[in-house]
């Protein structure tokens, strides 16, 4: 049975993996734009030099056949060469990744653990004043955008406090404040959905027959209910972390840090085609596998999942 | 209470560490306990902010201008342009001669320069850069047009080459003297291949260290440098190393100067400009671009702008200096025609052109049959109101601009419609087509060849629309005529031309606003504005 659950599942990925570079396909289609063109325009090229280069790069096929070389080239592994830089595409998304990955696990703890904190608090001093005061934390960080988060942090830990860097990346104390930053922001949605779910639990039979048998409120709240609690929110974590792993473009541009999502937003701009495919290739890869593990392990977690498909 | 005298010890400890009254026992310029003729000095590093990540960063590739401001101190190139007198002098090539018809220019190139990696440099050398450079397989986005009707290389004995071309280029020496067509060194670029970019060796004041992509670019003082230009002020370079980061986000850019994080930092936004010059911990540095200015081309095919009298109106309804003064500070100078006033060849009579004067905008318009017939604030003709759409870029403050112009013009009875601005490649699609009525841009370059990339009628920037033969015809003879004084009438011909025909609406030469900090002296740039001397660059250590 356990297998069966699996074998859907890595079935249901790859779908979820084409669907996504056919999804990149058609999009850079349809937006408007000529690659040779924004390459060349200003260089004085004559219009017969912009033809040839637009020949060399393939973009003269039919469409069909660009879909069929490029889905053949992926099957290959082989994720071709950036028409703006001229390098190995595969290699200019390894060089990117630490940094994104660096940003994502960390943003992500942030986001995990001021959500958790938040979202129990508000369930557990439920219509009280924290309560309130806890939802508005989590609003202000679901409608904050980063871009103005990240420039009121600089000004006040780095211009004024000087207890950060305010830009780059290295060491800790540089990643301290974009961690901060997006984790605020990711901590809105965690915090709201386990408050919900907390709250939710709280009412369950079993609950009430805990402290019916006079168990302490302590062991009460941990086993009974943040236990059954967690695989929820262990989804959206994970649903945010694979999402993070495709580049956070915004907070990566505040903080002046490298990473995939500037890699992508500079390729789409410049309708450098084969640098975009290979970031939404990866990113897509990154979510459908992290989820993938999130699914198992909640499969794993949950006592009722597991004896279904046992 | 046992507990106690641990922590009175730890105390103590913090207390003396945190209100020490002796300096610390290391070793700055001030306090240096024993001089001596053996003491190496703290290497001096500075930290220069760039505003993009580039786009790739070979030379010979890739075209971004953000490329030349770290490469130009890596690579040096047969000649350099001396931009207070605008004469060609001697760099990798001693001398050079020029044949008769033009067509094939003879450089004698200096002995005893090496590449950062030992490579001697020779004519081989320079055959093997524009070999590269010209390569089809190269795909290079600037570099190969630059050489204009190149021919062929021809190496004639070990320190003297030969360039041949089809046609005369009077632009040649110009883009010779750019790090586009810098000397690479031709082991490095075998050895590294398609990743010659994050390993580039060339002969210039500084090395190569290390290119970590979008995040820093590290060069390293050349110590064996002593082959520079006349125009360098120095025979080697005056600091250690010099780190290059990006600061794509404007906003990011002068926190980053005040923080300390940076030393050097270009293009400034001018309102944070206006604020670091009331602080005397740093300074701007204003490096004027030469180009085609900040300027809307009109349509010339797209009714009603295909009537001279109303892209006329246009220009003489549009209050320049407001729009310089509200969004720029007053920082660059206006624009009065297409080149930029500090380019060579630029005709100072179109200054006399255009004066803002809404009143004759209005008889203009008048005359061209536009008038308020129903009475609702917009012109019309035969039933169709004035209405112009004007296609915007998102950099460069084009979107304010383009908002500042519409307010401008709309007491003239003229409407503007701005969609929301598009990108680099959708602007080049939309006025390919000519779906537009105005579209701003600006390009940086030296030579008024750069014009021709505009006014010709099958330039890629030809977004006025035009089809002038006999203006081709100038452009194209200007290009070849290398005779100074020759190619100065026949561009002021031509900006008179485009001015008379109203063909666009300049706005501002640009000017690339430097925050320097006080520890930083002698920063010059070349004769692209754009690109420092980083060789003249000194550092006070940093207290």
């Amino acid at each position: 049975m356990i297998a069966r659950y699996v074998g859907r599942r890595l079935f249901q990925a790859a779908f979820v993996l084409w669907l996504a570079v056919t999804l990149a396909f058609v999009a850079m289609q349809l937006t408007p734009g000529d690659p040779a063109q924004a390459l060349l325009a200003a260089s004085g090229a004559s219009k017969a030099e912009i033809a040839e280069r637009r020949a060399q790069l393939g973009l003269d096929d039919p469409v069909l056949m660009q879909y069929a070389h490029y889905l053949w080239s992926l099957a290959r592994a082989d994720l071709g060469q950036s028409w703006l830089h001229g390098r190995p595409v595969g290699q200019m998304i390894l060089e990117q990744l630490p940094a994104t990955a660096e940003l994502a696990v960390s943003a992500t703890l942030v986001g995990t653990a001021a959500g958790l904190a938040l979202g129990v608090l508000g369930a557990l001093r439920h219509s009280t004043w924290l309560d309130t005061a806890a939802t508005a934390v989590t609003v202000l960080g679901l409608s904050t955008p980063t871009y103005w988060s990240g420039l009121l942090a600089i000004l006040l830990f780095s211009l004024e406090l000087e207890w950060f860097p305010a830009t780059g990346q290295g060491d800790l104390r540089h990643l301290l404040l974009p961690s901060l930053v997006l984790g605020f922001a990711l901590s809105g949605s965690i915090a709201r959905l386990v408050r919900a779910r907390v709250l939710e639990v709280m009412e369950e039979p079993f609950v009430q027959a805990a402290r019916a048998r006079g168990l302490p409120a302590r062991r009460v709240f941990l086993v009974h209910v943040l236990r059954p609690a967690l695989p929820t929110a262990l989804t959206i974590v994970a649903l945010q972390f694979g999402f993070l792993l495709g580049g956070a473009v915004i907070t990566e541009s505040v903080f002046v840090r490298q990473g995939l999502g500037k890699l992508a937003v500079e390729a789409i701009i410049w309708r450098d085609l084969p640098v975009v495919r290979g970031v939404i290739l990866f990113g897509a890869l990154a979510y459908v596998l992290v989820n993938l593990a999130a699914d198992l392990a909640q499969a794993w977690l949950n006592p009722r999942l597991r004896e279904e498909l046992a | 209470m046992k507990r106690l005298l641990p922590m009175l010890m730890l105390l103590s400890i913090l207390i003396a560490g945190c209100c020490d009254p002796l300096p610390p026992a290391t070793f700055t310029s001030t306090s240096r306990p024993f001089p001596s003729s053996d003491f190496t000095p703290t290497p001096i590093r500075l930290v220069y902010g760039l505003t993009l990540a580039p786009s790739g960063i070979d030379p010979h590739v890739n075209a971004s201008s953000e490329l030349g401001i770290p490469l130009t101190s890596v690579y040096d190139t047969l000649v350099y342009l001396n931009p207070d007198t605008g004469d060609f002098v001697p760099g990798l090539a001693e001398d050079w001669d020029v044949s008769e018809d033009e067509l094939v220019y003879t450089f004698h190139l200096r002995e005893g320069v090496t590449f950062h990696d030992g490579t001697p440099f020779s004519a081989e050398a320079v055959r093997f850069n524009l070999e590269r450079i010209t390569s089809p397989d190269l795909a290079s986005q600037k570099a190969r047009f630059m050489l204009g009707p190149y021919e062929r290389v021809e190496v004639m004995d070990e320190y003297t080459v030969r360039i041949h071309l089809s046609e005369p280029f009077a632009p040649l020496l110009d883009s010779l003297s750019q790090v586009y067509l810098g000397m690479a060194s031709p082991t490095a670029v075998e050895t590294w291949g398609s990743d010659y970019q994050l390993h580039q060796v060339g002969t210039g004041p500084f090395t190569f260290a290390e290119y970590v992509p979008q995040d820093h670019l590290l060069l390293r003082r050349n110590p064996d440098y002593a082959w520079g230009p006349e125009v360098y002020q120095h025979e080697t370079a005056q600091v250690d190393e010099i780190e290059f980061r990006f600061f794509v986000d404007p906003a990011t850019r002068s926190p980053a100067l005040e923080t300390g994080e940076v030393d050097i930092m270009g293009e400034i936004p001018p309102q944070d400009a206006a604020r670091l010059e009331e602080n005397d911990d740093f300074r701007i540095e204003a490096a004027p671009i030469p180009g085609v200015s900040l300027m809307f081309f009109l349509n010339t095919t797209r009714p009603p702008l295909d009537d001279a009298k109303v892209r006329q109106a246009l220009i003489f309804a549009t209050n320049r200096q407001a729009i310089v003064s509200t969004i720029f500070r007053d920082t660059p100078p206006v624009a009065y025609g297409p080149l930029a006033a500090n380019t060579f060849g630029y005709e100072p009579e179109v200054q006399d052109y255009y004066a803002h004067d809404p009143a004759r905008a209005a008889s203009l318009l008048d005359e061209a049959g536009w008038q308020d017939s129903d009475g609702d604030g917009v012109r019309d003709k035969n039933g169709e109101p004035l209405v112009l759409d004007m296609t915007l870029m998102g950099w460069g403050y084009m979107p304010q601009v383009g908002q500042l112009l519409a307010a401008q013009w709309s007491t003239l009875g003229i409407e503007v419609n701005a969609p929301s601005p598009v990108s680099y490649s959708e602007a080049l699609e939309i006025a390919g087509e000519g779906r537009h009525h105005l579209i701003p841009f600006n390009l940086s370059g030296s030579d008024p060849d750069i014009l021709r990339k505009f006014f010709h009628s099958q330039a890629s920037f030809n977004w006025s629309k035009l089809d002038d033969a006999e203006l081709d015809n100038w452009l194209e003879a200007a290009a070849r005529t290398s005779d100074r004084e020759g190619r100065e009438a026949l561009y002021s011909q031509i900006q008179l031309r485009v001015m008379n025909e109203a063909l666009v609406l300049p706005i501002r030469d640009y000017v690339n606003l430097n925050g320097v900090s006080d520890r930083v002296q002698g920063l010059r740039f070349d004769a692209q504005g754009w690109f420092p001397w980083l060789v003249d660059v000194t550092g006070a250590e940093v207290q």
